[in-house]
């Protein structure tokens, strides 16, 4: 690293001895901004604040009110493990604690009594390595981003196209791709007969937007006739779903891709009729593909909804019940249920997309949503911070007192400035054992909160809890309301909250 | 007194500390830093208040600072007064203790004598 940069990066040294943190930053503190923390509570504390401005962290194992594997299991929980990489120095180099540190996400292992030319070597291959992954993770991102906007963007132009010379608004292809993609979540929520994937939700969704290319085959005044159609025209009408199809057939080149496929499924199976009375091959319940009977749900619905140069716009409801009477078609009793139950989801889409001005928010959220398996980038994380930041100002402005639990390790955290008034300290492990706490509310009320938060539900997750508490040697009323918050298992995991005084007792 | 005098009086490894520290200042600036390290008086005081657990994690740091200054006769009685601790076997450790004690008080006058130059 040079040493001309502006940020010097961070380490954390975690030990108990401040004999070897001494050592530690005397090796390192050359090259690095040293942040010491003599045990694994005030480590989370620092890494909770400012995780996303240290590059590494040095963790002994044995340590009081919270050791190395405590902190492992927070960096862990918290997701922090993911970008900041750590060295566990300890002279516990049995196998067994070795494997265990590997298992908690550890990056290295450096035994007691350590080589401070090994350690350094160490800690600059492991900043150096991790800066470089996150780099690449970035580009990675960022071009895969690009990319899928670039072709996104293309297949829309195409169909817009189509849709400019029908002299309907570009709204439809955008509308029936988001119906697509919401009622194909909620038919994985609700069946799993069809074997569909995340990827095959967008693939199918981008697909969707082709469904009427064949319409280009259809001559000007039959495709705006704005009166009925002739037996005749309604024919050369219906041909546009297998001009469209074979207009994929003929890219020879493409013919593998899944993006070809499934259009061309769409394009020619999006008027079939699920009682085999629809065209051009009267195919019959499940022998439609599954994308193409979204995708024919998905038209009509929006057909249904849109002003046409024929007929006038139908309400949400007047459309439901139009479909559920069976009076536009006859579609899979299954993909009504979904439906009926995503018909909030849909009825909101339509009314922003509506809304020109609506569109190009909704455009960005709909890109954005699809990438959220992207792991957090350091934008993300920015994020984050930016977040922490807001509430850590809110929390200082405000004259109640806000605070964070977690159930394993127990814990709970409050901001700076509420910790300097009632002179606790910003981060308290094993919350009933906490002689400071226990001053200011028993222990009794804090284990009958902790019960009231554990039986709370995703449902109902408010608990508003009044209770005496000691301030400045006086007893006070004070109301604490809490929201219980569930990990991605499901699991209870702790509570956000915020305590209001309401004067003396 | 030199420091490699002092190491031969506390019976430490000089070769092996000058090489992980790579200089005599810092492995003197650390030795010196000993005299203030807590450790050992927090370890007698717990073993004297039968806090084991406490005891347990001082005789854990005392070793790891003798461990990291190549310290190592007290590395190795406050070593054995760590595992016994761990195990809970509190009367051997309590035995151990005179050993630490007499392997502390020998280390430290060492280091005093590093100062009196």
């Amino acid at each position: 690293m040079s040493g001309v940069d502006k940020h010097r990066q961070k380490v954390l040294i975690v030990d108990d001895s401040e004999m070897n943190r001494n050592i530690l930053s005397e090796i390192l503190g050359g090259e690095y901004d040293i942040i010491e923390a003599e045990n694994g509570a005030e480590a989370v504390n620092i890494l909770r604040k400012e995780s996303v401005n240290i590059s590494l962290v040095l963790l002994d194992i044995v340590m009081p009110v919270m050791d190395g594997y405590g902190v492992l299991a927070v960096m862990n929980s918290r997701h922090w493990i993911d970008d900041v990489p750590v060295i566990m120095i300890s002279s516990d180099n049995s196998v067994s604690s070795m494997r265990r540190a590997y298992e908690l996400g550890i990056t290295e292992f450096i035994s007691r009594p350590f080589d401070a030319l090994i350690v350094r070597h160490r800690v600059v291959n492991t900043i150096m390595l991790y800066a470089k992954q996150k780099r690449l993770v970035g580009m990675v991102a960022d071009q895969i981003y690009e990319k899928e906007k670039d072709s996104s963007l293309m297949i829309n132009i195409l169909s817009h196209i189509v849709e400019f010379r029908n002299g309907e608004s570009g709204m439809h292809v955008l509308n029936v791709q988001m119906f697509t993609e919401i009622l194909l979540r909620q038919l994985v929520r609700q069946t799993d007969k069809y074997n569909i994937s995340k990827a095959d939700i967008s693939l199918i969704g981008k697909a969707s937007s082709l469904h009427d290319i064949g319409k280009i085959s259809v001559p000007d005044h039959i495709l705006n006739k704005p009166g009925r159609l002739t037996p005749e025209e309604f024919e050369i009408m219906k041909n546009h779903s297998v001009a469209g199809a074979s207009m994929l057939e003929e890219l020879t080149l493409y013919q593998d891709e899944p993006l070809v496929k499934i259009a061309y499924q769409i394009c020619r199976w999006h008027h079939e009729r699920y009682d085999g009375r629809g065209y051009p091959d009267g195919l019959k319940g499940e022998e439609i593909p599954i994308s193409a009977q979204i995708v024919a749900l998905a038209d009509v619905y929006d057909a249904l909804t849109s002003e046409r140069v024929y007929k006038k716009a139908f309400s949400h409801e007047k459309s439901m019940e139009m479909i559920m009477n069976g009076e536009c078609g006859c579609f899979n009793p299954l993909l009504l249920e979904c439906l009926k139950a995503a018909s909030e989801a849909i009825e909101k889409v339509k009314a922003h997309n509506s809304d020109e001005n609506e569109k190009q928010r909704e455009n960005l959220a709909l890109e954005l949503m699809k990438y959220e398996e992207l792991s957090a980038s350091e934008e993300t994380l920015r994020l984050l911070d930016y977040e922490r930041m807001k509430n850590d100002f809110f929390a200082s402005v405000s004259n109640e007192l806000h605070f964070e639990y977690t159930t394993s390790p127990s814990m709970i955290s409050l901001y700076p400035n509420n910790s300097n008034m009632l002179d606790i300290s910003e981060l308290i492990a094993y919350p009933v054992d906490d002689e400071r706490l226990t001053s200011i509310i028993s222990m009794d009320e804090i284990k009958k909160l902790g019960i009231l938060l554990k039986h709370t539900s995703p449902d109902s997750p408010v608990v508003s809890y009044d209770c005496k508490a000691c301030l400045n040697n006086e007893i006070h009323n004070i109301n604490i309301i809490c929201r219980s918050v569930w990990n991605s298992k499901s699991e209870f995991c702790g509570a956000v909250g915020k305590a209001a005084d309401l004067g003396i007792a | 007194m030199t420091l490699k005098e002092c190491y031969a009086a506390l019976e430490g490894d000089y070769e092996s500390v000058l090489s992980r520290l790579m200089t005599e200042r810092l492995v003197q600036k650390f030795a010196l830093k000993f005299l203030d390290d807590a450790s050992f008086n927090n370890l007698v005081k717990n073993m004297s208040e039968s806090n084991w657990d406490d005891a347990f994690r001082d005789a854990h740091t005392l070793k790891g600072v003798c461990q990291n200054l190549s310290f190592t006769k007290l590395f190795s009685s406050s070593s054995l007064m760590t595992e016994a601790l761990r195990d809970g076997n509190t009367e051997e450790a309590a035995k151990i203790l005179s050993q630490v004690k007499a392997d502390y008080d020998q280390t430290v006058s060492a280091i005093k004598e590093l100062t009196a130059l």
